[in-house]
């Protein structure tokens, strides 16, 4: 289960997601990625994204205006 | 009452607020929101401090409306529009301080910063042609029933289309 780390911050809102699911694809299932964004609409669209899709997310305030958002491939 | 600053508020919520402070900014000042427009009247007076006749062009004749007063009072730098876009940024700072997610940001690298120029001249060009953007146009011109502003959401939402295929070959 292989762990990758997606730096996303200072890019403007959707970027992040699409820079995840391009991602996401050339990931093995079960691995997970962790990815960095500075954006408070981020959590809630990969949320969103994940329901639809059956990815597991979970989204990590860490206080200072960043976020970090896990997400494991089925 | 802190998981309430923190996340999103619900979609409906924002909405519903957008629209009464609209029509209160209408109901007591009579102008309609716009934010471009705000940027508009301090490049018209850079232009003109450079020596550019912008005052003799045509575009403000036919929106003259909107430009009279500001072109007239001379106050390109300190008018309602400009006084509004400070409001909708010091807003937005309580609401990012309230939440505790403040943060300094800077531009990432230079394809970011050559997209997002060329991306906000072509808005700031459409801005024109369409007597503003989301809010001035869409915004303020729907609840008003004015057929531009549905041919304009019309194109916007296809040019957003556009754009999101072009940014997905991009990033």
């Amino acid at each position: 289960m292989a762990v990758r780390e997606l730096n996303c911050l200072y890019e403007p809102c959707p970027i992040p997601l699409i820079k995840a699911v391009k991602e996401l694809k050339t990931m093995q299932c079960g691995d997970i990625l962790v990815l960095r964004s500075d954006q408070s609409c981020i959590g809630v669209i990969v949320e969103e994204w994940g329901q639809q899709n059956n990815y597991l997310v979970r989204v990590v305030d860490l206080e200072n205006g960043e976020w970090e958002i896990y997400i494991q491939k089925p | 009452m802190v998981e309430w600053l923190k996340k999103p508020w619900p979609y409906w919520v924002g909405g519903i607020l957008l629209g009464i402070f609209n029509v209160t900014l209408l109901a007591i000042t009579g102008t309609v929101w716009h934010i471009n427009t705000g940027f508009l009247t301090w490049g018209m007076e850079i232009l003109d401090f450079i020596g550019i006749k912008v005052y003799d062009w045509r575009f403000f004749k036919i929106f003259n409306y909107t430009y009279n007063d500001i072109i007239l009072n001379h106050n390109l730098f300190i008018n309602k529009y400009t006084i509004l876009n400070i409001g909708v940024i010091t807003g937005s700072l309580i609401a990012t301080l309230l939440s505790s997610q403040f943060k300094l940001k800077r531009l990432k690298d230079k394809k970011q910063t050559i997209l997002a120029l060329v991306g906000g001249i072509i808005m700031g060009y459409g801005a024109r042609l369409t007597s503003g953007c989301n809010i001035g146009s869409f915004f303020g011109g729907i609840p008003s029933f004015s057929l531009h502003a549905w041919v304009y959401w019309i194109f916007v939402v296809l040019g957003a289309v556009v754009g999101t295929k072009i940014l997905s070959k991009l990033i």
